[in-house]
């Protein structure tokens, strides 16, 4: 099967009232991956976003789905929007059912599912996004978090490959934010493709796998987000502004303060360049443990004792379920976003974090310790938190690692 | 506002998991025998068997019910001083000469006729209250469904309540812009800002229709809204109450038909 998943070639849409939205663009994506389109109110994202699951239709060029030019008849069309799910971006607009359950369960049974199946559908979908329970809540009843949650849950209970965002975060505060593109990490670990358009510099940055730079109907650039962004004429042509941490970079390495040839994506990075100028490396001489915790696995009354046991331990918890864990076992959390990256900063303080995560997020946790361990040569502890004593995930017990093993996780 | 108070506290009386159509039959078989008692003893005893039921296994908040029964209350009080003076017949009871050519007067007939009203609105009133308290509508539409109401109406009608809090949501937006720009400051101001109100009203739910559309589209609409279909199985504990309570108020307005109304 072919990597491709999306393409567009020298698409064009001119309105009906004779504004040309989009001005001759060609770009693909990839299964599995993470892209952001940035561009500025009106440089035709939202545009551009309809025509991936057959909303509008191009003027000219030619949009593929899986290698295929896209038909505008209407089975093929409801083909195609089972498998690319589109996000709007007012939750209000998307949820059209009075219930939480009426409004997951629409794309699963207008798809012709039976009602076993519908449910199965919905449960999962809810599971998916954090809101088991809510199934007979009218959604004027909720908090902007939990209708766009609701939404992606109507469109994640079609199954489909690939899902297509509108402005994921506006309207949300700052935690809600996290939330959101911690859930779309999520997502994306489990094998979907993750489309975002957004004029927030600063959350594609460090999110996406590649950025699509928009302005006026055309790409600008087309590029992995340290080099997308890293071009300030780039960024000044799409009316961007360059993200802190770029700027801040090349702000150091004007100072001195760079590594060739590498420019931080994340507070962990920017630390790493400016620990290893002033002291040749950041690892101290005893670096604090990162315990990971799989809530599957483990029997989660035990964790609060666990946490009260060891006093200046903080908590984070990567993924929907394991929050969801926290707050019914009340485990206070210090990290909900980036956990990984703030545990490691942590113990290169020498202090000791317990990430509370989900099966299939134990070897995400334990492959970007090693990554970080191989890329900087700091060490950083890992153990595996398992009440039973062995963790089927990271087949490592509790305590059972040296601090200082690099890998420590790895099986 | 009042119709988001009436659907919370329906989402969270205790009453909620009851069957449907046990709480229908109760509030619906009330409501009959309200309208066709001729005396008021069996309204004003089902209206104080439902309010108690509301409040004490119900547990609705007491404030929450004292608002929902203002507005009719008021309503109802007006309309009887007028019935009091209208209605005729029996002995003057009191009389108000306010102008030497109008004559009003209140007759023992009129009293007992305003009584009835007031008891039987009181009566109807509460078993009306006690379904919207206790049963959300979306539990309403499932139970519409199952007596075989068309169901493209019901579907309509899921819509429009979808959709009437995002309505009414965007009205206040506007009315607050508004006001906080002055714009009804001044009877002319007023009616301007309102008439703008209804036209900013328009174009949005304009809009928010053609986003329904995409927003089905996306989730290959077919025909199919589905239904809830979580509905709570009728249960004896619950069912037989009720048809014990219609049979002590239906006798007590039999006894009451037979032995001559009050």
């Amino acid at each position: 099967m072919s990597r491709i998943i999306l393409e567009a070639r020298e698409v064009r849409y001119r309105y009906a009232g004779g504004r040309e939205a989009i001005k001759g663009i060609s770009f693909h994506m990839r299964r599995g991956e993470k892209i952001a389109l940035v561009g500025p109110n009106g440089a035709g994202k939202s545009t551009l976003l309809q025509m991936f699951n057959g909303m509008i239709r191009p003027t000219s060029g030619t949009m593929l789905f899986d290698n295929e030019p896209i038909q505008y008849d209407t089975s093929s069309l409801r083909r195609l929007r089972k498998r690319v799910g589109y996000v709007l971006q007012n939750a209000d607009r998307q949820i059209i059912a009075p219930t939480v359950y009426q409004d997951v369960a629409f794309g699963p049974a207008n798809l012709g599912y039976n009602e076993t199946a519908i449910r199965q559908a919905v449960a999962l979908a809810l599971r998916q996004v954090g809101l088991v329970g809510f199934e007979r809540r009218p959604p004027h009843q909720l908090s902007g978090g939990e209708k766009k949650r609701v939404a992606i849950a109507g469109v994640l209970a079609m199954d489909p490959d690939v899902l297509v965002f509108d402005e994921p975060t506006s309207g949300l505060d700052p935690s809600g934010s996290e939330d959101l593109m911690e859930l779309l990490d999520e997502l994306n670990h489990d094998g979907k493709t993750i489309v975002i358009s957004t004029h927030d510099v600063e959350l594609a940055y460090p999110w996406a796998e590649r950025a699509i730079l928009l302005a006026d109907g055309q790409i600008i650039k087309e590029d992995v987000p340290d080099v997308a962004f890293g071009n300030p004429t780039y960024v000044r042509m799409a009316h961007l502004s360059v993200p802190t941490l770029l700027e801040l970079s090349s702000e150091l390495a004007k100072r001195g303060f760079a590594i060739p040839g590498r420019k931080p994506r994340s507070v962990l990075d920017m630390v790493h360049i400016i620990e290893s100028h002033l002291h040749g490396s950041c690892s101290p001489a005893a670096p604090g443990t990162i315990t990971v915790c799989n809530v599957d696995d483990t029997e989660t009354s035990c964790i609060p004792p666990w946490v009260e046991a060891r006093p200046g331990i903080v908590v984070g918890a990567m993924g929907t379920r394991a929050k969801q864990c926290a707050a019914q076992e009340q485990v206070a959390l210090e990290f909900t976003y980036g956990v990984i990256d703030k545990c490691i900063l942590r113990a290169l303080r020498g202090q000791d974090s317990l990430i509370l995560t989900t099966g299939s997020m134990v070897g995400r946790v334990a492959a970007r310790v090693e990554a970080y361990c191989t890329e900087s040569g700091n060490r950083v502890g890992m153990a595996g938190l398992n009440i039973s004593e062995q963790s089927p995930a990271t087949g490592i017990s509790d305590g059972a690692m040296k601090k200082d093993d690099p890998y420590g996780g790895k099986p | 506002m009042i119709e988001t108070h009436l659907d919370s506290a329906a989402q969270q009386s205790a009453l909620r998991y009851i069957n449907t159509g046990t709480k229908l039959i109760l509030a619906l078989g009330s409501l009959i025998l309200c309208l066709i008692s001729p005396s008021p003893v069996v309204p004003l005893i089902s209206g104080i068997v439902l309010s108690l039921v509301l409040l004490i296994p119900g547990r609705t908040s007491p404030r929450i019910y004292a608002e929902v029964l203002l507005g009719p209350a008021i309503f109802t009080v007006m309309s009887i001083v007028v019935l009091l003076f209208l209605l005729g017949g029996g002995d003057v009871i009191w009389r108000f000469n306010p102008v030497p050519w109008i004559n009003l007067a209140i007759t023992s007939g009129s009293l007992r006729q305003s009584m009835l009203v007031l008891c039987r609105v009181f009566g109807c009133s509460i078993s009306l209250f006690f379904i919207v308290l206790t049963t959300p509508v979306t539990d309403l539409f499932d139970g519409m469904k199952r007596i075989g109401i068309p169901i493209e109406l019901i579907d309509l009608m899921m819509i429009t309540y979808r959709y009437i809090f995002i309505v009414c949501a965007q009205a206040v937006e506007i009315f607050q812009a508004q006001v906080m720009r002055l714009g009804y400051s001044r009877p002319v101001e007023a009616v301007r800002s309102f008439s703008m109100l209804c036209g900013m009203l328009f174009i949005s739910s304009w809009n928010a229709g053609e986003d329904l559309v995409r927003a089905m589209d996306c989730r290959c609409y077919d025909g199919i809204f589905p239904s809830l279909d979580f509905a709570e199985p009728m249960q004896m504990r619950s069912l037989i109450p009720v048809i014990l309570y219609l049979a002590g108020l239906g006798g007590l307005l039999l006894a009451m038909t037979a032995g001559g109304a009050l």
